[in-house]
């Protein structure tokens, strides 16, 4: 029951992110040989450097087409990272280091200067329309911002924070109280995991004010919440009907008191008519009648 | 006794009557003859004059004996018309005061004017800004302590059991917040209950509400409206706001305040009745603005509900000062949110934006809400009717300030209560989305990682609830959760409306209307098998609102502008406004606007823009009050004190006429030269203005405009003024103060006609006139008034040729109404 739930929550990230690598470059035609090449591990050593080394091109030096090509590598090594930790999601556990390198080729590619003082940062980035590396290395980086990553790795992608490898540790004990007392009755899992759940519940209440959650936690946690409540059905139960019926009902039968009492003990405000001065109210009467029969 | 035609004088007893006859279309036909004459009966203080016939035999005999030596009264209904309010003297008097001023002052004077008007504009737009500002941030910041103890007391009992302990905490903070709020209105300023806009409406209609637009008031109200949003009532701050920037801006005008007995000597000249209504809706276009954020609705606001008066550079003005009253509310609101300097976050309530992709819509919708229209015409139809009944209970039967207090605290424990129950037993859960649009998300019983989504409809403020009805995903609601909630709602917001509590029914009405417009959306999106998201929930909620806001207040131009500008869309602007056509055309079929419905009973003499439609044959002389108290040119003093202290007739305009005989029948009526005011009239009696003294004291000061301004606009009762009895005896000259030149009409005029020249001028005396008035008359007019000659009583001579006969106040006309039966006439009650 929980695997299938979980298989289709994951089936709709996979998409998502899928979606998200394709749809951006399906809009540009011309790169769909690249895109194949990302998703083919092993066709890519040599299918780049032919493509790039072209001879006919006067302006790019062999510097920038090295960095060109490890750019190439790397990004695959990310992408090739990134899927299969889609589900569950691990992408800043496992990738942390290979977007490491790869936001490391891209900056050498920006901002440094190779030998003669030359730069590739035009001629790679911005010679075209297109602007394809560019394009790329913005994609990833929108993944990689959106998923929260920096906030669950050190500064220059160096580890795990300690937060994190924390929140892991006991994120793992409560998934093992749940593997020790799967099989038998839920309500005893209920009872026994119920403080290591407790506590793991509170530790991402507390990530959650400080704002030090990224994907990861958030999807071991939700996964973690969902079994709990959905698989094991240990939420809490709604078992204080008959108290609340009393006593709302109660409080709801005292507006009809309130509005019965003052019905017949309070007294009816009357309003005294005055006569207004009037030159001939009979004539007038009469007028009205006449005119209107 | 019966059959009989007698002439009676005025002072004597008026034997009266009239059987109207039965079946006639007046309402009073029937049953005003029996009152009058026991009216009569207390004593000779009705001076009533009437040409009339009797004819009653049988009434006389059943009911004469058993009404007698006590007044008739009435339980308290909607066809009457209350004493206790006066109009607005809208009219210059241009006396001779008056003119003397004018030729004093320069053209530089007349610049500066000009700048302090706009000056004060900028004041009115600034402090309503301000006050906008501190409504909404105090109730932000309560509301969050309160629902941040509900809260975590919930999330304790939910988990150790005894959520029923919660549901009391809960019952009980509400309430004790709600008789906080509702002990000050009760007890200290009963004006402030309420929305306020149906009384700022009855001021920029001309009708002087007492308390108005006091100091007091203010601080009630903004207290008021604070204690009734944070204690859970179905309720909004966005009404109050409007009377908040009506008081602003008569306190701003008139650069003093009578509570606080200061008095900073500044705007002197903004001290009457004609410019303090001018800033006052100003202020009123301010409060509208700073409510919603929408400068340009706050201004036509303005121009629907009360400028009768309307030039172009008074509009211009209250741009201004609209304009200059959000962006306050924009600037400190940044402040507060920390991001100084960030304009662009206009309105107590926002609507928020709507994104472009979502609020594209279709031909082919058009007519989906145009449906919707009509649905929030007869809901809101409802909604009126259910709250008249309830308000005519509560004025008959409610009205002892602690019973008010008690009711107030009932409904905030009931409404805290229902919120609860249908809380608890909703089995809608949904997963917290990622950025938290939920600002107090409930668990309870759902999954972790899951709110509550009744919970985030009932336990919010109710800005936040639109907001998120407006905003959320598709699939945030399901449709049993929003049935239930309008259901639930749209009654309590009916049982809240018209508590001694200061509150809006803006923003209730657009939750009743945004929930089951979202409702609809969700509907329709199901019906339509196909993927499409062309019924974007969002959008119906939008629609919803602002068809259940225009089935119940009405309005029209100003509320689609409104509308438009909360919700930053001006594409719109069409859909709103077919709905709130359809709205108010459904709804008008069955019952008026809520507005209407309480100044109705409130007895207000309120004109509407025409007269009744079938009322051209009824003329002046029937309309008029006759005869008329009159004074002479030269006055005794014990006279004026007397008809002053007259409690019975409490006249304010008396039209001063040549030698009238104390005895005289009524038959031969006083010529006039003029108009003078009770509270002219007071001040001359304090500053004791009299022809003697005068002569005895040189140095007496000569009274200026600058006397009577000062005592205004709280003239002292005249029993606070002693007149010793000697200076009974004294004379009093008013030529110098009357206004020499009032309004009159002939007395064939056809009421339709009295009325135009009412709602157009503003008037608050008209005088009827005799026929026989001559050319020469109106000449004399545009002389230049000459006086304290010896020439003088000539000149008077030709002045007097008009004879008054009757005189024509609001409350003459205002009784005159299209009811189901034909015209109608209201009565007159003491309230």
């Amino acid at each position: 029951m929980s695997l299938l739930k979980n298989s289709l929550f994951s089936a709709v990230l996979v998409i998502n992110v899928y979606s998200l690598v394709y749809g951006e470059l399906d809009s540009a035609p011309s790169v769909s040989p690249a895109a194949a090449a990302v998703f083919k591990p092993g066709a890519d050593s040599a299918f780049p450097l032919s493509l790039l080394s072209s001879p006919d091109d006067p302006y790019s030096s062999d510097y920038c087409t090295d960095l060109l090509h490890i750019f190439g590598q790397r990004y695959v090594t990310y992408v090739n990272c990134l899927v299969p930790a889609a589900r569950p999601v691990k992408v800043c556990q496992n990738c942390f280091s290979s977007y490491g390198s790869f936001v490391e080729i891209y900056r050498n590619i920006s901002d440094e200067k190779g030998p003669g003082n030359e730069s590739c940062r035009d001629q790679l980035l911005r010679s075209d329309r297109l602007m394809l590396v560019y394009l790329l290395y913005n994609n990833l980086k929108d993944l990689w911002g959106r998923s929260n990553c920096d906030q669950c790795i050190t500064e220059n992608f160096h580890s795990l924070t300690n937060d994190t490898l924390y929140f892991m540790t006991v994120h793992n004990q409560t998934i093992s109280c749940f593997q020790k007392y799967e099989q038998g009755n839920h309500t005893d899992l209920c009872k026994n995991c119920k403080p290591f759940y407790k506590d793991l519940n509170e530790l991402y209440s507390g990530m959650e004010k400080n704002q030090t959650l990224c994907i990861d936690i958030e999807d071991a946690m939700n996964m973690t919440r969902r079994q709990w409540s959905k698989s094991f059905n240990c939420s809490l139960p709604r078992e204080e009907t008959v108290p609340v019926i009393a006593v709302s009902s109660f409080m709801v039968f005292l507006p009809i008191i309130f509005y019965l009492s003052s019905f017949l003990h309070s007294e009816q405000k009357k309003r005294k008519l005055i006569h207004p001065k009037r030159a001939r109210s009979y004539t007038s009467m009469m007028n009205i009648q006449d005119k209107l029969s | 006794m019966s059959n009989i035609t007698k002439k009676v004088s005025w002072s004597s007893r008026p034997d009266e009557s009239g059987a109207a006859g039965e079946g006639t279309p007046l309402l009073n036909g029937s049953e005003q003859p029996r009152h009058s004459r026991q009216l009569s009966e207390e004593g000779s203080l009705f001076q009533i004059g009437r040409l009339s016939t009797v004819d009653l035999e049988e009434e006389r005999t059943s009911d004469e004996d058993s009404l007698r030596g006590r007044p008739k009264e009435i339980p308290h209904n909607e066809k009457l018309l209350s004493l206790k309010y006066e109009s607005l003297d809208y009219d210059n008097i241009e006396n001779q005061l008056f003119l003397e001023e004018e030729r004093r002052m320069s053209h530089m004077g007349f610049r500066c004017l000009e700048i302090s008007r706009w000056v004060v504009c900028g004041l009115i737009g600034f402090l309503t800004g301000l006050i906008a500002c501190f409504i909404d941030i105090a109730v932000e910041q309560l509301a969050g302590i309160k629902y941040q103890v509900v809260k975590e007391n919930i999330e304790k009992f939910t988990e150790v059991g005894g959520l029923s302990i919660s549901l009391i905490l809960w019952a009980v903070l509400n309430s004790a917040i709600v008789m906080l709020g509702a002990i000050i209105v009760a007890f200290f300023e009963p004006i402030a209950a309420g929305s306020g806009i149906p009384q700022i409406k009855c001021y920029l209609n001309g009708v002087k509400i007492p308390r108005v637009v006091r100091l007091k008031t203010l601080v009630v109200k903004v207290c008021g409206v604070i204690c009734s949003v944070v204690g859970g009532l179905a309720v909004g701050k966005e009404g109050p706001m409007i009377h908040s920037g009506a008081v602003v801006a008569a306190g701003v005008s008139q650069g003093r305040s009578t509570s606080l007995k200061r008095d900073f000597k500044i705007f002197e000249y903004f001290r009457r009745d004609t410019e303090k209504r001018d800033f006052v809706s100003a202020g009123a276009a301010a409060g509208v603005s700073a409510a919603f954020g929408a400068p340009v609705g706050g201004v036509l606001f303005s121009l629907e509900e009360g400028a009768s008066f309307w030039n172009q550079m008074l509009t211009w003005r209250i741009f201004f000062a609209s304009m200059i009253s959000t962006f306050t509310l924009n600037f400190f609101l940044s402040i507060y949110h920390k991001n100084p300097g960030d304009l662009s976050n206009p309105g107590l309530i926002n609507f928020g934006r709507f994104e472009t992709d979502s609020v594209t819509y279709n031909l082919y919708e058009i007519p989906l809400f145009i449906a919707m229209g009509a649905i929030g015409g007869l809901l809101g139809a409802l909604f009126n009717v259910l709250n008249y009944w309830l308000t005519i209970f509560r004025i008959r039967y409610v009205h002892r300030p602690c019973l008010q207090v008690m009711e107030a605290m009932l409904v905030a424990a009931v409404t805290a209560t229902v919120s609860f129950t249908m809380i608890y037993f909703s089995n809608d859960c949904q997963p917290l989305g990622p950025e938290h649009t939920e600002e107090y998300p409930l668990q309870l019983f759902c999954a972790d990682g899951e709110y509550n989504s009744m919970a985030t409809a009932f336990f919010n403020t109710p800005e936040r609830s639109v907001r998120s009805l407006f905003h959320n995903q598709p699939g945030t609601y399901n449709p049993l959760t929003l049935g239930l909630f309008t259901l639930t709602y749209f009654f309590l917001a009916c049982w809240t409306y018209g508590l001694s509590v200061s509150a809006g029914v803006f923003i209730p009405s657009l939750l009743i209307g945004a929930a089951w417009g979202r409702l609809c959306g969700i509907l329709l999106a199901s019906l339509t098998s196909s993927s499409s998201i062309w019924a974007d929930p969002g959008k119906y909620a939008l629609i919803g609102a602002a068809a259940q806001l225009g089935g119940i207040v009405r309005m029209t131009l100003s509320l689609t502008v409104i509308m438009v500008e909360a919700t930053g869309n001006v594409t719109y602007g069409l859909p709103i406004m077919l709905v709130l056509m359809t709205a108010k055309i459904v709804g008008d079929y069955f019952q008026e606007g809520l507005y209407d419905i309480h100044i109705k009973l409130q007895s207000v003499p309120f004109l509407h823009w025409e007269a009744p439609a079938t009322s051209h044959w009824l003329t002046a002389r029937e309309v008029m009050s006759s005869p008329v108290t009159c004074l002479n040119r030269l006055e005794k003093v014990g006279t004026i004190v007397d008809i002053l202290s007259n409690t019975s007739t409490n006249h304010n305009g008396f039209p001063v006429v040549e030698l009238v005989t104390e005895n005289d029948e009524g038959g031969n009526p006083a010529k006039l030269c003029g108009l003078i005011l009770r509270s002219q009239l007071i001040v001359l009696l304090k500053h004791k203005v009299f022809v003697e003294l005068a002569r005895s004291r040189l140095t007496h000061r000569k009274l200026q405009l600058k006397d009577f301004r000062d005592a205004y606009p709280r003239f002292p009762p005249i029993q606070s003024i002693h007149v010793s009895q000697d200076e009974r005896e004294c004379m009093m000259d008013l030529r110098e103060f009357m206004n020499p030149t009032p309004y009159t009409v002939p007395q064939d005029t056809s009421l339709p006609r009295v009325f135009k020249l009412f709602r157009a001028l503003g008037l608050r005396h008209l005088v009827v006139v005799d026929d026989e008035n001559r050319v020469g008359v109106v000449l004399f007019f545009f002389s230049p008034p000459v006086t304290r000659l010896p020439l003088d009583v000539i000149l008077m001579h030709f002045f007097v040729t008009l004879q008054v006969i009757g005189l024509v106040t609001r409350k003459d006309l205002a009784r005159y109404h299209l009811g189901k039966h034909g015209l109608e006439e209201l009565q007159l009650a003491q309230t």
